[in-house]
């Protein structure tokens, strides 16, 4: 097993992938917390934030220049909701020994110290943030919040996620809101920042050629010292159905050329085990070029070039998603609810089932072929009551039968209907 | 098969040029277990007037033709559409066209050889009926309409307007509602039966596999066409100045959107350049946009600062048959500054001259960076097919770097950075 994970203190763990198939070692820091109203935006700020300065490396500027002498190692951050969590990523990847230039030092080390500099280590100033950077990545925040609207595929998907899920914790967009920007000042946010480090769940994550010892150099490092055991503050993947909307039509007007065609589903599961049946039921359904709503949609009513669905496991909801002509709104909606219906009467064969669990199956052996791929898969099972290998996770998938994917068709509810017009 | 090694890399490549004229390329990738295909004829959508081999007339076909076949190969003669095929054997199967190719692709890890007949199969017998043609014009014109909706597409298709008075680069890839309109199965054939010959393809598979093997499995599904003649391709002659410098188009978004284009001379109509020239070149062009608007330029702190820009810019250089062009695309409040702080820094910079210490800097950072292309099947196989067919092997990049200096970059510097062949092309609300 080339998967370890090894805690460093309760509540902060250390995930090791060995693995030499690649150019590159790839380092990333997950901060989970809760996702909550009041601290959303500044979750979403804080990493803005950070990759402005750090202790030693005070501007961008210098960060830059350091990473560019390290070969283009290079730096990345973002912010993701994974189920009712808001999780704060930050990476570090930099090409490994074999293909530096000779002379040259590993830079394993070197990219694990910048980067834990970097999450844990800000530039600090009367104790808070940097006052200039807090106002500018303020403004650069506002930005990317009203940005929602550029990507309209995006957008749809949002909007109909947060209809279905209004009042709830879900509901919140990921980089927070414009209006508590304003309330968001240096020090506070900085004490909040302490507050996060003290109480989030974290995850380290090295792949590639590891050295022995990059665990002790990681926990003997004054960043990590400096860090107390924690009950960390986040929620596991729940069954639990929240939205009660039953088929809410939701329709709304922008500058569009095609309307896109949102249908958010809800699936009551009973355990845990069955979302990996859920997961053969959407590839019969939206999953690929020979599932249902590609076929009659796409190829054979020709209404729209995009028509699919996807699976979301951290609320155990389906997105169908359909790119078409705003007047042809109530043909494809009707075909894409005859589809929902045929599921439900078990009209789909045995082959079905076996083609999708092989095109399933096929993207699971690839997981080890892409760093990051791989280290999303398991942080994923952080979330997960039962945790599963890749291999584990292979043999539960062959398992699908016909029956239980016609078990999940009848936990299948349509919540909401979104459609975006011009 | 010739082999070359990159001992930087540390990677093979395996090239025969068969009989028929088919190149093929095989870079084996132990312990990765997906397994990659592409197959791709040097055809994209600039080529709509062209000589067939053996004629005299010229045809000239309407914009999309490539694109539109590119969806129709799929079709079979037997009813089915082998997208289907494949994906019921279990691979990932796909199709793209750009301006100057058109690939057909599968993944997988297991069923490889399987696959491999029907992909050989569906890309060597084309099947088009009038009925199929229509019914693919409602599902184009949605692709259409979608690319309609992306406002990142249209900065970039009005940069390439403003820069081209005539050459097709300027065109959207899948033509108009329009023009597809007016295509049907004859000429569908035409330009399949002259662009699909074996010697304007080329093959490049990637993944875990013993290069005689494959090459033997993929001989064996070759059907006995020989190879054409020339394909004399015809595009319009293309002035060498811009058309405009400013293009703006409105669209419902959050915050302008920008692109800075410089139309380049092409290097097939430079005198005397082979294509370690070409490979050069394009190195240099990359290293001088990132000392000019790289996270650690100068120009980059200070429109940062000013709350001008928020992230660092797309940039690249884009380059075929005929066209070469530099792009730098963003989202701005102020796309002007932008662009009026480029055209400071770049004049700038051919005054002071270029930093020998930022220059190794950056040219470091490049070199990683062309170390990382290689960590995934996809990525490697879809750069040699690109690469092939501009005439490059991709490995030059990684061996040629080195040889670029800050006198050569400067002499580039001076050349295509041109102040007057640039365009800003800006979308807002």
């Amino acid at each position: 097993m080339n998967y370890q994970v090894k805690e460093i203190k309760k509540g902060i763990n250390m995930h090791l992938i060995n693995n030499n198939k690649f150019k590159t070692n790839l380092i990333s820091i997950f901060l989970t917390t809760e996702l909550n109203r009041e601290n959303v935006t500044k979750n979403a700020i804080i990493p803005a934030i950070l990759r402005r300065g750090s202790k030693t490396m005070p501007t961008q500027e210098k960060i830059s220049i350091e990473l560019e002498e390290m070969y283009g190692a290079s730096f990345n951050c973002g912010i993701d909701k994974r189920g009712d969590n808001q999780v704060l990523k930050f990476y570090m990847e930099s090409i490994n020994n074999n293909f530096l230039p000779e002379g040259e030092n590993d830079l394993l080390q070197q990219t694990m110290g910048k980067l834990l500099e970097i999450v844990f280590n800000p530039l600090v100033e009367e104790n808070g943030f940097h006052e200039e950077y807090v106002a500018q990545e303020k403004n650069n925040i506002k930005q990317l919040i009203e940005g929602k609207i550029d990507n309209k595929a995006r957008y749809a998907i949002d909007r109909c996620t947060e209809e279905m899920y209004k009042g709830h914790q879900f509901s919140l967009y990921k980089y927070g809101y414009v209006e508590d920007l304003e309330n968001i000042d240096k020090n506070e946010l900085y004490q909040y920042y302490q507050e996060l480090l003290k109480t989030c769940k974290i995850d380290i994550f090295v792949s590639g050629i590891i050295e022995d010892n990059i665990y002790d150099i990681v926990c003997q490092s004054n960043e990590i010292q400096q860090l107390e055991s924690r009950e960390p503050k986040y929620i596991k993947t729940s069954l639990e159905v929240i939205p009660q909307n039953h088929e809410q039509i939701v329709q709304e007007s922008m500058d569009v050329t095609q309307g896109k065609l949102i249908l958010g589903l809800n699936i009551s599961l009973e355990d845990e085990d069955m979302q990996y049946d859920a997961l053969i039921y959407n590839g019969i359904l939206g999953g690929s070029a020979n599932s249902k709503l590609f076929q009659n949609v796409r190829e054979k009513a020709s209404l729209a070039y995009v028509a699919s669905s996807s699976y979301l496991k951290a609320k155990n909801n389906i997105f169908i998603n359909c790119g078409i002509e705003i007047e042809n709104y109530e043909k494809a909606l009707q075909i894409v609810k005859q589809q929902l219906d045929q599921m439900k009467q078990g009209e789909f064969t045995e082959n079905d089932v076996e083609i999708a669990k092989k095109v399933m199956i096929d993207a699971i052996q690839t997981i080890d072929d892409e760093q990051d791929t791989e280290i999303m898969y398991f942080f994923g099972q952080e979330f997960c009551e039962n945790k599963l290998d890749i291999e584990q996770y292979i043999k539960r998938i062959e398992k699908v039968t016909k029956e239980a994917v016609l078990k999940i068709a009848q936990k299948v509810e349509i919540d909401t209907i979104y459609f975006l017009k011009n | 098969m010739q082999v070359i090694e990159n001992l930087k890399v540390k990677e093979k490549l395996y090239t025969e040029k068969l009989e028929n004229g088919l190149t093929v390329m095989i870079i084996p990738k132990k312990g990765m277990k997906k397994k990659y295909i592409i197959w791709g004829t040097n055809y994209g959508s600039n080529e709509s007037s062209f000589i067939v081999p053996g004629e005299t007339e010229v045809t000239t076909v309407p914009d999309g033709v490539a694109h539109f076949l590119e969806h129709k190969m799929f079709e079979q003669e037997n009813g089915r559409n082998s997208l289907d095929v494949l994906t019921e054997i279990g691979v990932n199967a796909n199709a793209y066209t750009t301006n100057d190719h058109t690939a057909y692709l599968y993944e997988c890890t297991e069923h490889f050889y399987e696959a491999l007949d029907e992909f050989m199969d569906y890309v060597q017998h084309p099947y088009f009926t009038d009925e199929n043609v229509e019914k693919e014009k409602g599902i184009i014109g949605q692709e259409i309409m979608m690319y309609d909706d992306y406002p990142d597409w249209k900065v970039y298709l009005n940069a390439l307007q403003a820069m081209y008075h005539k050459f097709p680069v300027r065109l959207d890839i899948v033509g108009t509602i329009e023009t597809i309109s007016k295509i049907d199965k004859d000429i569908l054939y035409k330009c399949y039966n002259t662009f699909y010959n074996p010697s304007n393809m080329a093959m490049v598979i990637c993944g875990d596999f013993e290069p005689d093997n494959i090459l033997q499995e993929i001989k064996k599904r070759l059907i006995d066409i020989k190879a054409n003649g020339e394909i004399k391709r015809i595009y319009p002659e293309e002035p060498e100045g811009i058309v405009k410098e400013k293009i703006t188009q409105n669209m419902e978004v959050s915050r302008p959107l920008y692109t800075i284009g410089i139309k380049d001379k092409p290097l097939d109509t430079c005198e005397g350049n082979g294509k370690e020239e070409l490979v050069k070149k394009h190195i240099a062009i990359e290293i001088l946009l990132h000392l000019l608007f790289g996270e650690s330029s100068d120009l980059y702190k200070q429109l940062y600062d000013k709350g001008i820009i928020s992230g660092s810019p797309n940039m690249e250089y884009e380059f075929s048959r005929g066209y070469a062009h530099i792009l730098i695309s963003g989202q701005s409040n102020q796309p002007e500054e932008v662009y009026k702080a480029f055209r400071e820094q770049l004049k700038k910079m051919k005054e002071n001259g270029i930093d020998e210490a930022q220059f190794n800097r950056i040219r470091k950072t490049l070199y990683g960076d062309y170390i990382k292309e290689y960590n995934d099947v996809t990525d490697i196989a879809r750069m040699f097919l690109a690469d092939y067919f501009k005439g490059i092997n991709s490995f030059d990049y990684i061996e040629q770097i080195m040889t670029v200096n800050t006198e050569y970059a400067q002499q580039v510097l001076k050349e295509v950075f041109n102040e007057n062949m640039m365009v800003l092309s800006v979308v807002s609300m």
